[in-house]
């Protein structure tokens, strides 16, 4: 059978093919990455824009989180120093109520008590970031003001609204508690029994049973205060599940379309090897012939 | 001629046949490199013998014909493979200029819209916070941008295919007008019953050239002539006349080819010509209209949700993006965000500022089957891993085709390509039979010196 008597363009598509490798190589430790074109792997390209969009979104969460545990701690403290001021204006109830006092003596403590529910209505008003923490969703003013004609003294100008915020795929969490159900809840009102309280010291009235409600007042105003308590639970047990996924989706991500620098380095060298080994063949491609032994 | 004259006409016979040979020898030396050409053969019969009586006497050598050796069979493989290969490399090129645009997971159209979705995420705990709604329309900002991007880029690329197409039918013009010519010069030539080789192998080489373009079948119709038509029938050249192809503009807005007036655009089957076709007329407007399907239901989803909350001033939310073209076609292009004032994002449900319940419904398009029964990222997602998987696959069908002509350009080398060696040996031998035929004419030379002084003893000279 002839031969082909120029094989010249076979080992040149050889030598092409060998240099071509070398450099899909060196562009895949370059990039660190596998698939820079879709082309390269049609399947893992789909997937890593999914990728992207799990590692986008769990960032998200986390930083969510990050900023609603900022507000509960905010509200939780709060709450904390409410709880204080109401146990120091009942300590001062009990004091009222025992008959051995000068009007002297339950004015001033009438005037402390006063300042108990200032006290308590600046903290009722707390906001973080610019909004009030206990205004419903009214966040933009004070959900509480001093009205003196209302028996619990203020008068709620925030809502009963509730916001939520997703803190996984479709997991949702509540995040504020209106002041209407912290401070003025129908029956179980703190503003309401301190200022029953105070006037009843002011006016020497039936102060032992103002102490009474306001205590319930204050144990109802405490189970409610465990709402943050829970929600700073629930935030750090969900961070560190999300922590756990990031870790989880960066893994992905690498198996998707990350090199093993060990893996591409060799099949650089080879195909570099190769190319070599194509060069040296080609330029030892005897260019003799017959010619040249006729005289 | 029988006699001393009679040998030494034969010996002159086999003198011309081997210069003649040698001639042939050295033509084929000379285009060892020379593309598409055909080594020749002399081809020497012996002389036809002259007849006297009973007597057949002979005349030597006389060189018959100089034959190219090439495979018709192999030429018309050759011609096909060119037509495929032609045909998957222009569209190779093409798709890996279009897959340039959905390289990336993390830029591009699919991590905008995850970026979009997100920023409605970081709005929610802080719902009256003005730098985070203004990240949400700088988000949704870049969104459209990038769909307004991506689709002018597939505009662009198609009307550049729009001017392929008119130079390509161009050239498959010249190419076959100068196919009719050069058969008109082999018919000429065959009729003069002289050697067609060089010009054959122009005539193929050009055949070959013009399968780069256009999907050509050859028919010959013997003595040389040829028709050349597509494959659908569409004649280009027949005989020694050429039908010029011509581009029109059609109802669509793009180029069509035309034989005549009737329209050939879709019956292209191979060569670059259909390739750069399919790209333009199915690849693209394919890839457009997904584009559009997306970019219109992300924005009709989103302004419906829009509308069901109230926006920082208690007002009822409006549109957040442009209303898409009706039927969705050039929605893509067209999308742009419809508001610049970030207090017009309707986050609230109840009209209060602070409230964050109308970002849930927002945020819900994301699971939404917003096109094609499918959310934003999953339809996204499989639009990258289509438009990789069509490249891919055409990269690897081009691949497979270039193997294919290089094993046929292999064996058209073993049938048609000069051997140096080959040549150098024939060269030897017609060299040697030139010499020898040489001794033979100085042999019947001295003879005819003998037999001119026969009777003569010396004395006259």
């Amino acid at each position: 059978m002839r031969v082909n008597p120029y094989p010249m363009p076979d080992l040149l598509a050889a030598l092409n093919q060998a240099e071509l490798e070398a450099q899909q190589d060196m562009m895949e430790i370059s990039t660190g990455r596998s698939v820079n074109e879709p082309s390269d792997n049609p399947v893992a390209a789909g997937l890593l824009v999914e990728n992207n969009d799990e590692a986008t979104f769990n960032a998200g969460y986390l930083q969510n989180l990050t900023t609603i545990n900022g507000q509960f701690s905010a509200a939780d403290s709060a709450l904390s120093s409410v709880e204080t001021a109401l146990q120091r204006a009942i300590t001062l109830g009990v004091q009222g109520a025992t008959g051995t006092l000068s009007d002297s003596d339950r004015t001033a403590i009438a005037e402390e008590l006063q300042g108990i529910q200032s006290q308590i209505i600046s903290l009722a008003n707390t906001s973080y970031q610019g909004n009030y923490l206990f205004a419903g969703t009214a966040t933009g003013a004070p959900p509480y003001v001093v009205n003196s004609s209302d028996p619990s003294g203020v008068t709620y100008n925030g809502n009963n609204g509730v916001n939520q915020v997703s803190i996984g795929n479709g997991y949702q969490i509540e995040i504020n508690q209106p002041g209407s159900q912290l401070f003025s809840a129908s029956g179980n009102s703190v503003f309401l029994a301190l200022n029953s309280l105070i006037q009843a010291v002011q006016s020497d009235g039936d102060i032992a049973d103002a102490v009474s409600n306001l205590s319930s007042a204050s144990s109802y105003l405490a189970a409610q205060r465990v709402f943050y308590g829970n929600a700073m639970d629930q935030v750090q047990a969900q961070t560190t599940y999300l922590n756990a996924a990031k870790t989880q989706i960066a893994q992905q991500q690498n198996s998707l379309a990350g090199v093993d620098l060990a893996t591409a380095a060799t099949n650089l060298s080879s195909a570099q090897a190769d190319t070599q080994a194509t060069l040296a063949a080609i330029s030892e491609f005897s260019q003799m012939n017959l010619f040249d032994y006729l005289h | 001629m029988s006699g001393l004259y009679g040998t030494l006409s034969i010996a002159l016979s086999a003198l011309a046949t081997s210069q003649q040979a040698l001639e042939t020898t050295s033509n084929n030396v000379a285009n060892a490199n020379t593309p598409g050409y055909s080594r020749e053969v002399p081809v020497l019969e012996p002389g036809a013998p002259l007849l006297f009586g009973s007597l057949s006497l002979p005349t030597g050598v006389v060189l018959d014909k100089i034959e190219s050796l090439r495979d018709p069979i192999l030429e018309i493989q050759l011609n096909q493979e060119t037509q495929q290969n032609s045909y998957q490399n222009a569209q190779l090129a093409q798709l890996q200029q279009i897959q340039t645009g959905f390289s990336s997971a993390t830029s591009g159209i699919g991590a905008d819209i995850t970026n979009f979705f997100n920023s409605l995420q970081q709005l929610s705990p802080d719902p009256t916070n003005l730098a985070l709604r203004q990240a949400v329309l700088t988000a949704a900002g870049n969104m459209a941008t990038d769909f307004n991007t991506a689709a002018n880029n597939l505009e662009v690329q198609r009307s550049n295919l729009d001017q392929t197409v008119v130079e390509d039918v161009g050239e498959i013009n010249t190419l076959t007008a100068q196919i009719a010519n050069v058969s008109q010069q082999i018919g000429v030539l065959q009729n003069q019953d002289e050697s067609t080789g060089p010009l054959v192998d122009q005539q193929t080489s050009l055949i070959r050239q013009l399968s780069g373009l256009i999907d050509v079948q050859v028919i010959s119709t013997g003595q040389g002539g040829i028709e050349l038509t597509t494959s659908n029938g569409t004649p280009l050249v027949s005989g020694i006349q050429s039908f010029a192809l011509s581009t029109e503009v059609g109802s669509d807005g793009t180029e069509h080819v035309m034989s005549g007036t009737q329209d050939i655009t879709d019956s292209l089957t191979g060569g670059s010509l259909a390739g750069t076709i399919q790209i333009r007329d199915q690849e693209i407007p394919g890839m457009l209209s997904q584009l559009d399907q997306l970019a219109a239901g992300l924005s009709n989803a989103l302004n419906a949700a829009n509308q069901e909350g109230y926006d920082l001033n208690g007002n009822a939310g409006g549109n957040l993006f442009s209303v898409p073209p009706a039927g969705g076609t050039g929605a893509a292009a067209a999308m742009q965000v419809a508001i610049t004032d970030p207090s017009l994002i309707a986050a609230s449900s109840d009209g209060t500022p602070g409230s964050n319940g109308n970002l849930a419904n927002l945020s819900a398009v994301a699971n939404q089957n917003v096109a094609n029964g499918e959310t934003p990222i999953d339809f996204y997602a499989s639009l990258v891993s289509q438009v990789g998987s069509t490249t891919s696959n055409t990269s690897a069908e081009a691949d497979a085709s270039s193997q294919i002509l290089q094993q046929l350009n292999d064996q058209r080398g073993s049938v048609s390509g000069v051997s140096l060696d080959e040549e150098a040996a024939n060269m030897v031998q017609y060299q040697t039979a030139y010499q020898a035929s040489a001794r033979v004419v100085s042999t019947i030379d001295a003879l005819l010196l003998d037999a001119v002084n026969i009777g003569l003893d010396g004395t006259e000279q």
